[in-house]
């Protein structure tokens, strides 16, 4: 059974927190939620503000927008606001950029959303599929044998296959000739250049002897 | 409450803009206040806006405030940039978060499905149709389940002991002194790892998975993957299996 993720949202008093542990693991995470909040803040108002946060390891976090400096010095009164033009253009400018990083992340942590979906369902699948692989379950020294026979079996499948596919994509890229331009059909995933052998998605240029080095890592 | 996702731009409409700053601004003076409290530490907020002439602050003693400030001054200007961000830096860091979590992910979720597709291979699935990266992958995987078995092997010749039934080996594949007679060679495979972990940092002492995915201890012989096995830090890459793959 997978374990939850998390405890979800647990309600809690407001007062200093006793394990020192949790109480680190606290200041980070809501500091981090609090300059979210703040930047959330400024982007739909507006509005300009300073964070100052000390940590418990006595570093200080700080957060300012447009930066904290300026804010700072406006509110002890060294400079009073002195808005120019070239500054409401700067501000404008780095709004746009706002914008775009913004967008950007709601991207990311999207794609970072349906991955772990993903994940889960590759869980729902092997566990589902428990039953039919016999050597999940405990198994002896005679069977662990059997298992590295299998293993190795496959192996050398994996090995001739690859060469099979190898040596045809060798022959059709020959017979497309240089400039084939995006014809690659079934071997999308990686690229094929006339001439050139390129094994595997981390592409190993003239790598002929199909080593698995690398793989997915 | 609205429980709506709200877009995140300027807000056109002055009415609207000025309740959701209103309220916003409530709730990030709340949380300032309790990060101090539950942390025991010290903060300050400032905020200016169109609506009101003098500033929002926290602690709502302008001294108390001043005092933070005169704190932070104090602080060595190196130190204080060190964690100073602006919106766009700090979206910026947030993003790299991000994206380094994603290609952990991605890591992590392949070797599941590799995994998978082996598991069919072993119990009769065919590879024509698969294309290079999973066959490239899948031989990977198999290597190192090879490797892994190997030394399993070895180890339970070492003991010697009379196999007497079935139970779970507990663990390091190095030489156990328990003596022959309980220690039955035994030796149980398993995923459990990824099935019941779900941080991809996983490091624990127990067993390793066999076949697939097992615990990601350390970073042997890897630019920091993580590997399907932990080995107990016994690397003994003498390649049993030499063949033309690994030179």
């Amino acid at each position: 059974m997978a374990k939850k993720p998390s405890m979800g949202r647990q309600k809690i008093k407001i007062a200093k927190i006793e394990v020192k542990n949790h109480l680190q693991v606290t200041f980070s995470k809501r500091r981090s939620g609090l300059f979210k909040k703040a930047s959330e803040l400024c982007t739909l108002c507006g509005v300009e503000i300073a964070i100052i946060v000390f940590s418990p390891a006595g570093k200080v976090f700080s957060f300012g927008h447009p930066n904290v400096e300026l804010i700072v010095e406006r509110f002890l009164n060294l400079n009073p606001s002195a808005t120019t033009n070239s500054f409401h253009l700067m501000e404008a400018q780095r709004n746009v950029t706002v914008r775009e990083l913004n967008m950007q992340l709601g991207q990311i942590l999207n794609e970072l959303e349906m991955e772990r979906k993903r994940g889960e369902a590759l869980d729902q699948m092997r566990k589902s599929n428990q039953s039919h692989y016999w050597w999940e379950g405990p198994i002896d020294k005679h069977e662990l044998e059997q298992l590295q026979d299998a293993i190795q079996e496959l192996k050398k499948n994996v090995g001739g296959q690859v060469a099979k596919v190898m040596s045809q994509v060798a022959t059709y890229s020959l017979l497309l000739g240089p400039d084939d331009g995006g014809k690659d059909g079934v071997f999308d995933q990686y690229e094929i250049k006339p001439g050139q052998v390129f094994v595997g998605s981390n592409a190993v240029v003239g790598n002929n002897n199909f080593g698995y080095c690398h793989g997915f890592f | 409450m609205t429980r709506k996702k709200v877009k995140l731009s300027f807000i056109t409409n002055e009415s609207s803009r000025k309740a959701t700053y209103k309220k916003r601004k409530k709730g990030l003076m709340k949380k300032v206040s309790e990060l101090s409290t539950l942390c025991g530490i010290d903060a300050c907020a400032i905020v200016y806006s169109p609506y009101e002439s003098t500033p929002e602050v926290w602690p709502a003693d302008p001294r108390d405030a001043q005092r933070v400030i005169a704190q932070f001054r104090r602080v060595p200007e190196m130190e204080q940039s060190k964690k100073m961000v602006n919106q766009e830096s700090f979206i910026r860091g947030r993003i790299a978060k991000a994206a380094e979590q994603m290609k952990k992910l991605q890591k992590y979720n392949r070797e599941k499905e590799i995994t998978h597709l082996m598991y069919q291979c072993l119990t009769g699935k065919g590879l024509q149709g698969l294309a290079v990266p999973e066959l490239n992958d899948m031989g990977w995987l198999l290597d190192q389940n090879l490797k892994e078995i190997c030394k399993r092997i070895e180890t339970l010749k070492k003991e010697e002991a009379p196999p007497s039934g079935r139970a779970a080996l507990e663990q390091k594949p190095a030489v156990e002194e328990s003596g022959g007679m309980e220690r039955a060679p035994l030796q149980q495979m398993w995923f459990s790892d990824w099935m019941g972990n779900p941080s991809y940092q996983q490091q624990q002492q127990q067993m390793g998975g066999l076949l697939g995915y097992g615990c990601g201890g350390g970073a042997s012989g890897g630019d920091g993957m993580i590997l399907p096995f932990n080995d107990g830090g016994n690397h003994n890459t003498a390649a049993i299996w030499c063949n033309g793959f690994f030179p």
